[in-house]
């Protein structure tokens, strides 16, 4: 069920409108764990996806209490791998599933939403561990873990974050304006998502077509009409993943917020960054904090305690773990790694870009620099067709990509 | 004022390479150019060795929140002394 369609919207504006008036804090919970519920039920698809399910969530709350009352490194990071490898197995990677003998029991388990459920536990798990959680409770985790508006694809909210407002559910738009506001964002999702999104995705479609049959030497397709369908799927696919996604999280932060709950935003126009550090903070926001805070930052504190003086030059290597592992969460195919992979380089080239300027220039000639209406125009654009180029990789196999590419080399070059 | 300014000053001065560097409560991340995430992990690993506390990664992550400052990463170091003693 797509947060776009009918049978998501109509029962969210009933539920909505039953939410404003219901009388106590456990009549609105109450509500939206049937809500939660519901959701779930009309999307696991057998008893065994239930089951998965029920031991995923159930785990991770025992060893949250558990580190909460013994915390132990070691237990953790032991919990830490056996899930990992039990979502490799879920999302059916390839290394793991060529291990497995079991793999056709396994290919009937389906969890939706178990990429971001993953980082909600981590993060839960994590932080319970480091005393950041100021109380456990399983009605509490269940909610958040299975949050509707968070199911699916985000955004990746914090446990903390939840809790506090899940401990005192009530109606968040407190006026006219706040409610019109709250249902004009809902729409600009819809219209983003049904209207727009459809259009840019159709006429990627149509460049990646044309390329692709044109043969691999290219030899039916004038030059001017290969950089025209080059520049089809370099633009298209990006603005569409963009009005989807974003049209996707308009709607599902609209939605929360008629039933109490302020999600963390996941864009801030991210096309406009002017580098790809910039970019991991105003696109899939939530995602690129996540792999932050608990990925980059840990590997990194743990390289630099330990060997200081070679921190500065092994941080390029964290840069590549985590946007490695940003690559393979989206998904098991060879193109997820190599779209994360591009996204290291992005972020390597502009730490060390920054580097050389404030050895040339000092701090003051690096703020001058900055500040140059000039190169804050060439930055945007350079970081804007970097974003553009590496998301060639996502829709489809690298050697799909690869394809096009050569069909727009040969007919041009 | 608070007990660790000064201290924290100079890790933010070694940080950023930038001696005349004066810290502001109201200060954040946008004022200092350079303070990525990479410079933020550095600034809290030297302020965990030089004042001999140790941050969890929600407190990481926080400090680097929109509307943490300064002041908020003053308070946290303040706060952190105090429980360790």
């Amino acid at each position: 069920m797509s947060p776009d369609s009918l049978s998501f919207l109509v029962p969210l504006l009933v539920v909505a409108a039953v939410f404003f008036y219901l009388p106590g804090l456990r009549w609105r919970q109450g509500l939206f764990a049937v809500c939660n519920g519901a959701f779930l039920y009309l999307l696991l698809p057998n008893r065994s996806s239930w089951a998965a399910l029920v031991l995923f969530l159930a785990s991770g709350y025992g060893m949250a209490r558990l580190l909460n009352r013994w915390p132990n490194r070691m237990l953790l990071w032991t919990y830490l791998v056996i899930l990992v490898g039990a979502f490799a197995v879920l999302r059916q990677y390839d290394l793991v599933m060529a291990l497995l003998p079991t793999s056709v029991l396994v290919r009937a388990v389906s969890i939706v939403g178990v990429s971001y459920m993953l980082f909600r536990q981590i993060q839960f798990i994590v932080d319970t561990m480091q005393g950041q959680v100021e109380h456990l409770s399983v009605w509490n985790y269940l909610n958040y873990q299975v949050n509707l508006f968070t199911l699916l694809a985000g955004p990746i909210q914090r446990y903390q974050e939840f809790q506090q407002q899940w401990d005192v559910l009530a109606p968040v738009l407190k006026d006219g304006h706040a409610v019109r506001a709250a249902y004009l964002r809902l729409l600009i999702g819809v219209i983003k998502m049904t209207a727009l999104a459809p259009v840019f995705l159709g006429l990627y479609k149509n460049s990646a077509r044309v390329l692709l049959t044109a043969g691999s030497g290219g030899a039916g397709l004038q030059p001017g009409l290969a950089v025209e369908h080059f520049f089809g799927i370099l633009y298209f696919f990006p603005l569409y993943l963009y009005l989807n996604f974003s049209g996707y999280c308009d709607i599902v932060i609209a939605g929360a917020r008629f039933v109490g709950v302020r999600l963390p935003e996941n864009f801030d126009r991210p096309y406009l960054s002017r580098n790809i550090i910039d970019y991991w903070t105003r696109w899939h926001r939530t995602l690129g904090f996540w792999i932050r805070d608990y990925l980059f930052f840990p590997l990194y504190r743990a390289i630099a305690t330990r060997r200081p003086e070679q921190a500065e030059s092994l941080a390029f290597l964290c840069y590549f773990v985590a946007f490695f592992v940003a690559g393979v969460w989206h998904g098991p195919e060879a193109n997820f790694v190599l779209y994360g992979l591009f996204q290291g380089v992005g972020v390597s080239v502009a730490k060390l870009w920054e580097r050389h300027l404030l050895k040339r220039r000092g701090r003051g000639g690096l703020r001058e620099y900055l500040e140059s209406p000039r190169v804050r125009v060439a930055s945007i654009l350079g970081t804007l067709h970097f974003a553009c180029f590496s998301l060639l990789f996502f829709p489809v196999g690298i050697n799909t990509t690869l394809q096009m590419l050569r069909t727009v080399w040969d007919a041009v070059v | 004022m608070d007990p660790y300014r000064e201290q924290v000053q100079d890790v933010f001065r070694d940080v950023f390479d930038d001696p005349s560097l004066m810290l502001k409560d109201e200060m954040t991340a946008d004022d200092i150019i350079g303070w990525d995430s990479l410079a933020h992990i550095n600034l809290i690993i030297a302020i965990e060795r030089r004042l001999r506390v140790r941050f969890a990664t929600a407190e990481i992550s926080r400090l680097k929140e929109n509307g943490a400052n300064i002041a908020s990463l003053l308070d946290l170091v303040t706060r952190k002394r105090k429980s360790s003693g």
